[in-house]
């Protein structure tokens, strides 16, 4: 400072631009940069994969060099990896044909890439998509209007065919009625047996009777359905590959027939659509990974719900307990700490104390007392959707209690006071006044639980949770509400499809599109809690002044 | 106000009260529930097996004791079988104490009917020695018929289901075991002039369906060792041992019929201890021997350091001693439990892998002829009264003690005592290694590499958003990184195995050089800045702007790490690292590795680091910032010297829940690490965690089995561990927020 020579003062200036520290705070700023541009490619990354999944995308028809032909839809170009130019990856379906979905072809193998108008693409009830042209329709019954285009007729016959499934349904729908019906059958005998009721009894006489009954109902129309099935099976087309292989495919084999290289935007739109309708409403077809994820969806309302009923309200009462009740003191410090640990205990621990605790032992209670004559199969004695309800409820319970702790004690300590001034008990206080101010933070907290709980897998994995669940938790049948089913789950099917199915490379866009809806519906939730909390922050502060 | 209405309001004030302390103690009830179960689960493991006595015959038996040459029993503990010197079975019946059957052998070959001696193997099966010299080989079969109306009964037969001839040579051995596997019948005899001689007889069936038979005699004659005590063929007839009166083992191979190699010859003992018996344990890979002093080894063939190409008979378990010699060893079927009778009478189990002692068992009359059951369910044991005593094994997880759990193991054909996970094998015989080592190593591995990845971004990130970048920035960012933590795990899993576990396995230079290259980018664009601070708009970017200012640096420092990370690879790694790692420096690359992990767990963890760190970092009073802000400090100075100090304790609580939450986290290590139980700190291989390994292994884990509790063990590790970390950090968060509050 005493200094006066310019020189001096020079060096002193250089060194202050590390000495002030403004390096370190670019320094930290780069780190958040760092952070948020990881989170935008992850979430850029599942967007743009995700979207484009449903999208019809055109067919290309490549002429090899040696003059034969590939047809498929382009997924990728790449370097190959020794040199020699470009590659493309085709998915080129036909799995019955070519038993791989999946083609590389070098860039300098082919000679003409062109984009047929009358390419085909088939969606099929198995072995994926076929990819191809169109050669003649094989009719039985069903009749189509001459001289109509190849493709219309085809489309009419299709249509035409997919209405005649319907009466199958319906003969299907009661082949299943039927063989509930004889399981209800078969348990109430099992359960008379397990009272001591002798076999000769009237009681036991009907029931049998009423079992051979069912049995030549259920055999007279499982017979009907097939015959039906395999007549309609009849109705076939033929379908030629882009090398000229032909396949037969049974018309009531075909989903969803279409032709994306003559599509215009509008129609693209509305297959589109249709397909995210699908993907909603429909059910998983070839091992989850095509169709839809009706199931999982239900299944993962349905546990977030059931999880809620136990977590909301012992969160409230433990974070009311905390803020309201409570004298500061050694007990609260150490509600604290264990609403801390709740939170950090491993999810899996709390998986595997779901099936220790509420699987084996809750559940095999409840079996030995009320499902004895069903034993050794389980009922409530395996994993099922209540017991990962409970199992996340418990998982869930320190983020209502945190958040809900955080809104009470931003309602300001004046009103409390005002409210006990006017001769209001504390539950008064609580009920009228505090409550009510805090309820949109409470909310936070019950959606932050439903968030956490939307994406939480692990524990579900060893207390119900399946790749496949044959029946909703809740249908028609008595008691309408099967608490003791396993059940589908979108987080767990993202891990299923994309890790334990045999074709990793075929699910990847199902696997895409799941991890997308997830993430919106994560998303969805979390925004709108944090919104709320934020709306409820500044009502206070403007209340607090 | 009526006082009928005042007395309402205070009984429910009073019921609301309890009904919210009941709330609040529940979740207090809750953490210790779920310690107390799986505690509880885990706890049975270290509970000792034991043999409980159900039945002894109360008289005598009409046989004779010295003519009995061997005893066994039925799985259901209600059928025993005596084999006698006539050659007979008798089958006793526990309920009654009654004799229930007798099946007398045809003797082969016509022999006089006298058996010379026999040794039980497993599965009832007896190695018989007929007068003239003749053998053959018996099982006894227990079959249990289920009947609508009554209990099962037990029925029974005896089959022979290999006969030898007498030796052309007219020598009648001292002993002979035979042994029958898949059409192949072996017959090993110990002669009066100590030698052995092999009997391989082969029955082979060709396409046509026509039967060959071939028959091979050979006589080894050990010329070390002095004189063979024992001798024993392992189940398939592959495998000849003898041991010697001077403490020698020998070992022949017997793989194909008609050559019989020495592979072992040794010492087994320093001080020519006698080796009194020999069995094989279940797997027929170890050896088990009991010699003269009463002790009890396991041995089993070991590539030395000297030889890597050999395998050599080691010595490898030592298990307790018997007081007097050791008389006969009966292996398990079912574990790797033997179960041993000393001269003195007294009955020892024990574990092999575990050198676990199970029980004792001394009746008041000493033991002479002893056998397990085949599911290693009970004890049948003939004392010297000619009394049958039959003790069922109830209870208690052998495998499993501190010692295999922690510490290394010698298992079966490895080359050293290790750390090995591997849980189930394809055979019943295999071996369970149940060390939770590598699966400790594996979380901590997994979260170091992420906490190094994760706690720099976070705090600095937390840093900056709290101390210097503008109000209405703090804003968004603080939502954005709370949606980042709400990304499920399972989310993150598949995207970094699926989607940028290849991409770094292609790009694995450019990630390399990033770690160099993006400091380098920073230093210049640093350098290159401070001309323009002066500038207005300089002077606005560094009020808070400054993160939006270094996208554009941080993709240009991004594409230049992608062309000199692939200069680099081109010019030292002649264009593959890969290749490379593997023939030069001898290390694999996992696709799914420790960078993938990082990645992951460190975006999980980031968020949680960040967000607390940012609230403590914003709730340090404004008053010491002003103070410090007055004195002439700089905003870097204010953060470094003031602002981080008075939080350092959160900041360090900060890290402890993010390390919980790493050390924890099951999806995505289950996804991206491949699930290999290595143990070497490499970066580019994967791991196993406990948490993963539970997730892994618990749906095929027999409920309330070994492998079950050692589950729920490492349930309890994890809880443990996480409680501490979480424990410790929540005291200090207390501690910070009392401090502050004078503050106020």
């Amino acid at each position: 400072m005493h200094s006066s020579s310019s020189n001096k003062l020079k060096t002193k200036v250089k060194r202050s631009i590390w000495a002030d520290g403004d390096p370190f705070i670019w320094a930290t700023g780069a780190a958040l940069t760092f952070t948020l541009c990881m989170t935008v490619i992850l979430m850029l990354v599942v967007m743009y994969n995700g979207l484009g999944v449903l999208w019809p995308h055109q067919i290309s028809l490549f002429e090899m060099e040696d003059g034969s032909f590939v047809a498929g839809k382009i997924m990728q170009w790449s370097e190959i990896p020794d040199g020699g130019g470009e590659r493309v990856q085709l998915k080129v379906g036909n799995r019955d044909l070519y038993s791989l979905d999946f083609r590389w072809v070098p860039e300098n193998d082919i000679a003409e890439i062109t984009f047929p108008n009358d390419a085909i693409a088939l969606e099929r009830r198995e072995f994926g998509n076929f990819y191809g042209f169109l050669q003649e329709l094989s009719l039985n019954d069903i009749t189509v209007p001459a001289d109509t285009e190849p493709w219309e007729a085809f489309l009419s016959a299709w249509n035409a065919a997919v209405e005649r499934t319907q009466p199958i349904q319906a003969l299907s729908q009661e082949v299943q009625r039927l063989s509930r019906e004889m399981e209800r059958n078969r348990l109430s005998r099992a359960r008379l047996e397990h009272q001591g009721v002798e076999a000769d009894a009237p009681k036991m006489v009907n029931l049998i009777e009423e079992q051979s009954e069912l049995r030549a109902q259920f055999d007279e129309t499982l017979a009907e359905q097939n015959r039906k099935t395999a007549a309609l099976r009849q109705e076939t087309a033929i379908f030629a590959d882009a090398g000229g292989r032909t396949r037969e495919i049974a018309l009531v084999d075909v989903v969803r027939p279409y032709r994306p290289n003559t599509m215009s935007i509008p129609a693209k739109v509305g297959f589109y659509a249709s397909k995210l309708w699908e993907l909603l409403s429909a059910e998983p077809r070839e091992s989850n990974t095509e169709g839809g994820l009706f199931p999982a969806i239900f299944g993962t309302v349905m546990l977030i719900f059931l999880m809620s009923i136990l977590s909301f309200p012992l969160g409230v009462l433990a974070a009311i307990y905390l803020q309201e009740y409570a004298k500061e003191g050694s007990m609260v410090k150490a509600v604290h700490i264990a609403v801390n640990n709740l939170a950090g205990i491993p999810s899996i621990v709390y998986g595997i104390f779901g099936l220790g605790f509420f699987v084996y032992g809750v559940g095999g209670i409840v079996d030995s007392l009320f499902f004895a004559e069903r034993l050794p199969t389980p009922t409530f004695g395996t994993g099922g959707i209540l017991w990962a309800s409970l199992t996340l409820g418990l998982l869930t319970v320190p983020v209502v209690i945190v958040a809900t702790e955080e809104a009470l004690s931003s309602v300001p300590k004046g009103i409390r006071e005002a409210s006990y001034a006017l001769g209001a008990t504390r539950l008064q206080t609580l009920r009228r006044t505090v409550l009510p101010m805090a309820s949109p933070g409470i909310m936070t907290g019950f959606i932050l639980a439903m968030a956490r709980a939307a994406g939480e897998v692990a524990p579900l994995m060893i207390t119900g949770v399946v790749k496949l669940a044959p029946s909703l938790p809740i249908d028609g049948q008595f008691p309408f509400i099967h608490l003791d089913r396993k059940f589908m789950h979108l987080g767990f099917h993202i891990y299923d499809v994309g890790f334990q199915s045999p074709n990793v490379e075929a699910a990847k866009p199902m696997v895409y599109v799941t991890t997308m809806l997830l993430v919106l519906i994560v998303l969805i939730m979390s925004s709108l809690a944090i919104y709320l909390r934020s709306r409820m922050k500044k009502r206070y502060q403007m209340g607090s002044m | 106000m009526s006082a009928e209405y005042r007395k309402r309001v205070k009984r429910w004030d009073r019921i609301a009260t309890w009904v919210i302390t009941g709330g609040g103690m529940a979740v207090i009830a809750a953490v210790i529930l779920i310690l107390l179960l799986i505690v509880r689960v885990a706890v049975p493991l270290f509970e000792s097996q034991e043999a409980r006595k159900f039945w002894g015959s109360s008289n005598p038996s009409t046989i004779e004791p010295d003519t009995v040459l061997a005893v066994g029993m039925d799985d259901y503990l209600e059928t025993g079988v005596l084999l006698d010197r006539a050659g007979r079975f008798t089958f006793v019946n526990f309920a009654d104490d009654s004799t229930i059957g007798e099946i007398v052998l045809e003797p082969p070959y016509e022999s006089p009917s006298e058996i010379l001696a026999a040794i039980p193997h497993h599965g009832l099966g007896y190695s018989l020695l007929w007068a003239n010299g003749a053998a053959s080989f018996a099982r006894v079969v227990f079959s249990r018929d289920h009947h609508v109306d009554r209990p099962p009964t037990t029925a029974f037969r005896v089959d022979t289901l290999a006969e030898f001839a007498p030796p052309e040579d007219g020598l009648i051995p001292i002993r002979t075991v035979t042994r029958y596997h898949d059409g192949r019948a072996t017959r090993a005899d110990l002669l009066h002039d100590n030698r052995i001689r092999v009997t391989q007889e082969v029955e082979e069936t060709d396409l046509f369906g026509n039967v060959s038979r071939d028959s091979h005699v050979s006589v080894l004659d050990p010329a070390v060792g002095g004189e063979i005590a024992d001798i024993f063929v392992d189940t398939e007839g592959l495998a000849l041992f003898a041991g010697t009166k001077d403490g020698y083992l020998m070992r022949w191979a017997m793989r194909r019929v008609g050559t019989i190699e020495l592979t072992d010859s040794l010492l087994a003992f320093e001080n020519n201890r006698a080796i009194s018996t020999l069995s094989m344990v279940f797997g027929d890979v170890s050896l088990a021997v009991g010699d003269e002093q009463g002790g009890m080894t396991v041995w089993f063939p070991v590539r030395p350091d000297y030889d890597p190409q050999r395998r050599v008979l080691s010595h490898i378990h030592t298990l307790k001693s018997h007081r007097g010699p050791v008389t006969a060893i009966s292996p398990s079927q079912r574990t790797k439990s033997l179960l041993s009778l000393g001269a003195d009478g007294e009955l020892h189990m024990d574990h092999m892998t575990s050198n676990k002692h199970l029980f004792g068992l001394r009746p008041e009359s000493p033991i002479r002829k002893a056998a397990l059951s085949s599911r290693a369910n009970g004890i049948i044991g003939l004392d010297d009264a000619g009394r049958l005593n039959v003790w069922a094994i109830e209870g208690g997880y052998p495998e499993a003690t501190w010692g295999t759990l922690f510490g290394k193991v010698w298992y079966e054909n490895y080359d050293e005592p290790a750390f090995v996970w591997q849980s189930t094998g394809a055979t019943n015989a295999f071996e369970p290694k149940t060390s939770l080592v590598p699966l400790v190593f594996g979380s901590f591995k997994g979260t170091l590499y992420a906490m190094l990845y994760a706690i720099p971004l976070a705090l600095f990130g937390a840093i900056y958003t709290s101390q210097f970048t503008t109000a209405r920035f703090r804003g968004v960012i603080k939502p954005a990184v709370e949606v980042m933590a709400a990304l499920p795990s399972v989310v993150i899993g598949f995207l970094i195995a699926l989607w940028l576990a290849p991409i770094v396995e292609v790009h694995i230079m450019p990630f390399a050089v990033s770690l160099a290259v993006f400091p380098a980018c920073f230093l210049i664009f640093i350098v290159l800045w401070q001309p323009f601070r002066n500038l207005k708009l300089a002077r606005h970017i560094e009020r808070g702007y400054e993160f939006i200012a270094f996208i554009p640096i941080m993709l240009l420092a991004g594409v230049a790490a992608y062309f000199i990370g692939h200069f680099v690879e081109d010019m030292l790694f002649a264009g593959d690292f890969h290749r490379w790692l593997f023939e030069d420096a001898g290390r694999n690359y996992d696709q799914r590795n420790c960078i993938i992990i990082a990645f992951g767990l460190g975006f999980a963890v980031i968020p949680i680091i960040f967000s607390i760190t940012e609230d403590s970092l914003s709730n340090v009073p404004q008053r010491l910032t002003a103070a410090s802000m007055a004195l002439g400090a700089t905003r870097w100075q204010t953060v470094w010297r003031v602002v981080l100090p008075s939080a350092s304790p959160c900041i360090f609580a900060a890290i402890m829940i993010g390390f919980g939450r790493a050390v924890g986290e099951t999806m995505i290590v289950l996804m991206a690490t491949g699930n290999t139980p290595l143990m070497e700190w490499s970066i580019f291989t994967g791991m196993r965690t406990l948490s993963a390994n539970i997730a892994v292994e618990i749906p095929e884990a027999p409920v309330g089995g070994t492998l079950y509790r050692i589950l729920f063990l490492s349930a309890v590790l994890l809880f443990i561990l996480t409680s501490i970390v979480n424990t410790a950090a929540e005291l200090v968060r207390q501690y910070l927020r009392k401090r502050y509050a004078q503050f106020q």
